[in-house]
């Protein structure tokens, strides 16, 4: 039987993930938009950058389904 | 406040300055034509073309360097609305009003026409063409100042203070001392905060004050002006030199003397200042060398951190030396300069 701690650590492990992301896609957004407004040749690059941090939540992400999969 | 975006900007804006390369290429360009036709390959190029619809040769070089000034510092305000990043460039871009006020006082002084003075104008500040327009339309110096006082424009404030004793001495340099005086202390005092943006800012506006006050301490140690009265026409606030240094500089006879004692300051690399301009009392050769520094140092902030006001800083010198540059080359072509000379004149950054 699966206490309430599981879906809580899942929950954690997932948000974290997605605020870290959301906090530095701000960042690099915000930066991206100067750069692109300068330099609009830049888009390509600022969008790959922008996407970067993605490898966070998708990491959070995991985590959380590892904690609910394998805590039994 | 996000200084990301404001930076990549900056950086950006950066980035199309002209390099060393195409710097020296205008300087080999053989005469004004030429370079004119050079500087259409640079993004002058814009300013320049609706320049010469009006004007042509140095004039339209002028209007277009300007007109470029000007429409990029306007740039830079349109997307810098936060209050703290509008606040520091407000700070950079009072001095243009602080100039162009001199400049039209200067051209009422000397009774020069409305036209030659408002071709001297750089409306980069926060005083547009218009009000500029009609201040130059005032007949005379003490109505310039009455309707800066009528349109509560703060700089009336100095001016008023300061016109009686300039109406008994008929020395305009009380004015704009008066008005120099009023922009460094405002400044100061709205970066007064304890923030690394504000101590940044108070760094570079210090060390421009100590920059003003030796030259204007050398300019009256040459002219045996009596240290009480140059005094008056020091700035307080400056980085290095604070107002004891500066009465030991005052008491001082000679330039030789002056620059021996700056040699304990940072302004050390005066001391290797050619003996023949020493002689010869040239305090342009040493003003040259204080203005370089300045420049230098000011460009120096963009390695700072970019999440900080250090890139406005950067580009607004990095931008004006531009601008100067290639005024100095332009003016040179018109002179017929040697290329070698030429090169000297200009500051590399």
């Amino acid at each position: 039987m699966v206490g309430w701690e599981v879906p809580i650590g899942a929950a954690i492990a997932f948000s974290f993930g997605a605020i870290g992301t959301g906090w530095a896609q701000s960042r690099i957004g915000a930066a991206g938009a100067g750069a692109i407004a300068e330099k609009p040749e830049t888009a390509g690059t600022i969008i790959i950058l922008e996407a970067i941090p993605e490898t966070l939540v998708i990491l959070g992400f995991v985590v959380a389904a590892m904690i609910i999969l394998m805590v039994k | 406040m996000d200084w990301g975006y404001i930076n990549a900007r900056m950086r950006g804006m950066k980035s199309r300055l002209l390099d060393h390369h195409t710097l020296d290429n205008l300087v080999l360009q053989p005469d004004l034509d030429s370079l004119e036709n050079e500087l259409e390959k640079t993004p002058y190029r814009e300013d320049l073309i609706e320049a010469r619809g009006r004007y042509s040769g140095m004039p339209a070089i002028e209007h277009a360097l300007r007109a470029n000034f000007v429409r990029t510092f306007r740039k830079i305000l349109d997307f810098s609305k936060e209050k703290e990043a509008a606040l520091y460039i407000s700070i950079f871009l009072h001095r243009w009003d602080i100039q162009n006020i001199k400049t039209v006082l200067r051209g009422k002084n000397i009774h020069i026409t409305n036209e030659e003075i408002l071709e001297c104008i750089v409306p980069a500040g926060e005083l547009d063409e218009v009000t500029l327009t009609e201040l130059v339309r005032q007949p005379d110096m003490k109505a310039v100042i009455d309707l800066l006082a009528t349109w509560s424009i703060p700089y009336a404030k100095p001016l008023t203070t300061a016109f009686p004793e300039f109406a008994k001495s008929g020395d305009l340099g009380m004015l704009e001392c008066a008005l120099d005086q009023y922009y460094y202390e405002d400044a100061l005092l709205a970066v007064k905060g304890t923030s690394r943006n504000n101590a940044m800012i108070r760094d570079i506006l210090s060390l421009e004050i100590d920059v003003v006050n030796i030259k204007t301490a050398l300019r009256m140690i040459r002219d045996g002006v009596a240290p009480e009265e140059a005094g008056k026409f020091l700035l307080p606030g400056g980085r290095d030199l604070d107002a004891k240094k500066l009465d030991r500089l005052l008491a001082l006879h000679t330039i030789e003397d002056a620059l021996a004692m700056l040699a304990a300051t940072r302004y050390r690399f005066l001391t290797g200042t050619p003996e023949t301009a020493l002689r010869a009392q040239k305090i342009s050769v040493i003003e040259k060398q204080l203005e370089r520094y300045l420049v230098q140092e000011g460009v120096r902030s963009f390695v700072g951190d970019p999440l900080s006001v250090a890139s406005l800083i950067g580009y607004f010198w990095a931008k004006y030396n531009e601008i100067t540059n290639i005024r100095v080359i332009s003016r040179c072509k018109t002179a017929d300069f040697s290329i070698e000379n030429l090169r000297e004149e200009l500051v590399y950054v």
